[in-house]
């Protein structure tokens, strides 16, 4: 074990006993190559086993293990320690109610996920016997990189109008709804425009552009939401010029 | 984290099995990173409020005779006035400037059949534009044309 000691101030919380979050203080031996989720691993199993704290996949891909590192959304499997100096505070996800210390209420962020109608509508579902939807290569480039969100939800945490508006339906849903509305097999470009359109939708944001600064996936979502409006806006503007029809 | 976020940010729509804590929002808002430029951005809404409210009034004493419109023109040489069109160009400069650097990443991937153009293309064009319009309004405020 190395030498090297860091102070971590980890936000504690327990609905059974706490009428609100407080701090408590460890100590802890690090190596140069771990990650913030090491030291949180660590103090859960060397120190106070009572820590809870999410995490699964250790490699930015699950998208669990996101909570604020001095103050900045942070995927901590993603974060090395070597970035910080000798104190380190881990708190849970800004803007999301929190469960129990470092474990944030995901309900919310799934109510508003859904709402946008994540998956590939079709009008009429084809046939096994019919094939395969094809794609091509630069079909699916339109959107690939929408579709790299792993859910890890610091866009919310980083995001101020999700703190202040509660209808808000954020970065990372608007970027999956919009990633579907790129699709070129989905057929919901118009359902997804009118939710779009809607009160506490893409209008709601103000391109404070945090998201996108704190995403470890690099999907933009402040590029997603922006185009969103562009979009909600060229089709309630062509409806009334050109009549709808669904894709063929 | 120490600040309060609204109490129902992130709230699911049926409650969940156990109390929560009320949801936080960092401590360094509004000045961390790119945070302060976004609170700037929509302050200068007042900034142009007063604009609008300057210019309504000298347009309501062009209306109102030759006298008033010169009691208007000595007015807007105080210092006062100077250094407010001084902080409302900065205010469009800073507003200007910050626009046409997302505007580009904001286009769509293809408008009809037509993809938007390169983004360094699209800067260009809108630069050009601001530019331009600039000019002409100057040469106009000049006495050039007209």
């Amino acid at each position: 074990m190395s030498d090297q000691k860091k102070t971590f101030v980890v936000t504690r919380f327990d609905p059974d006993k706490d009428d609100a979050p407080r701090q408590d203080t460890y100590e802890v031996p690090v190596e140069p190559q771990w990650k913030v989720l090491d030291a949180l691993n660590y103090i859960k199993d060397e120190i106070d086993g009572t820590l809870s704290h999410r995490w699964s996949c250790r490699m930015a891909v699950c998208g669990s293990c996101g909570m604020m590192v001095n103050g900045v959304p942070s995927l901590t499997c993603k974060d090395p320690l070597s970035n910080y100096g000798d104190r380190v505070e881990v708190a849970p996800l800004a803007n999301f109610p929190v469960v129990r210390d470092l474990v944030v209420e995901l309900d919310g962020f799934m109510n508003k996920l859904e709402s946008v109608k994540p998956w590939v509508l079709t009008a009429k579902q084809r046939a096994v016997e019919e094939g395969t939807y094809r794609q091509s290569p630069a079909e699916l480039e339109q959107f690939r990189h929408f579709s790299m969100c792993i859910n890890c939800m610091l866009c919310y945490s980083a995001c101020p109008v999700v703190a202040n508006e509660p209808e808000f339906l954020g970065p990372a849903a608007i970027a999956l709804g919009h990633r579907y509305n790129l699709d070129s097999r989905d057929e919901g470009n118009r359902e997804r425009n009118e939710i779009f359109r809607g009160e506490g939708t893409v209008f709601s944001c103000s391109y404070a552009n945090e998201c996108s600064e704190v995403c470890p996936k690099h999907v933009d979502p402040a590029a997603a939401v922006n185009q969103a409006k562009f979009g909600a806006v060229i089709d309630w503007a062509t409806s009334f010029v050109v009549p709808r029809r669904e894709k063929e | 984290m120490a600040r309060a976020a609204h109490p129902e940010a992130m709230k699911p729509r049926t409650p969940g099995r156990t109390r929560t804590a009320p949801p936080l929002m960092p401590d360094e808002f509004p000045t961390r990173g790119r945070y302060l430029p976004y609170v700037l951005f929509d302050a200068t809404g007042l900034v142009y409020m007063l604009v609008g409210l300057a210019a309504l009034r000298v347009v309501w004493d062009l209306g109102s005779g030759p006298e008033a419109w010169g009691v208007v023109q000595e007015q807007l040489r105080h210092p006062l006035y100077v250094a407010f069109h001084g902080i409302s160009l900065v205010s469009v400069i800073f507003v200007g400037v910050r626009f046409f650097r997302l505007f580009p990443k904001a286009q769509p991937p293809k408008i009809g059949p037509i993809a938007p153009p390169p983004e360094p293309v699209i800067t260009a064009m809108l630069y050009a534009t601001w530019i331009g319009v600039a000019g002409v309004m100057t040469v106009i405020l000049a006495g050039g044309i007209f």
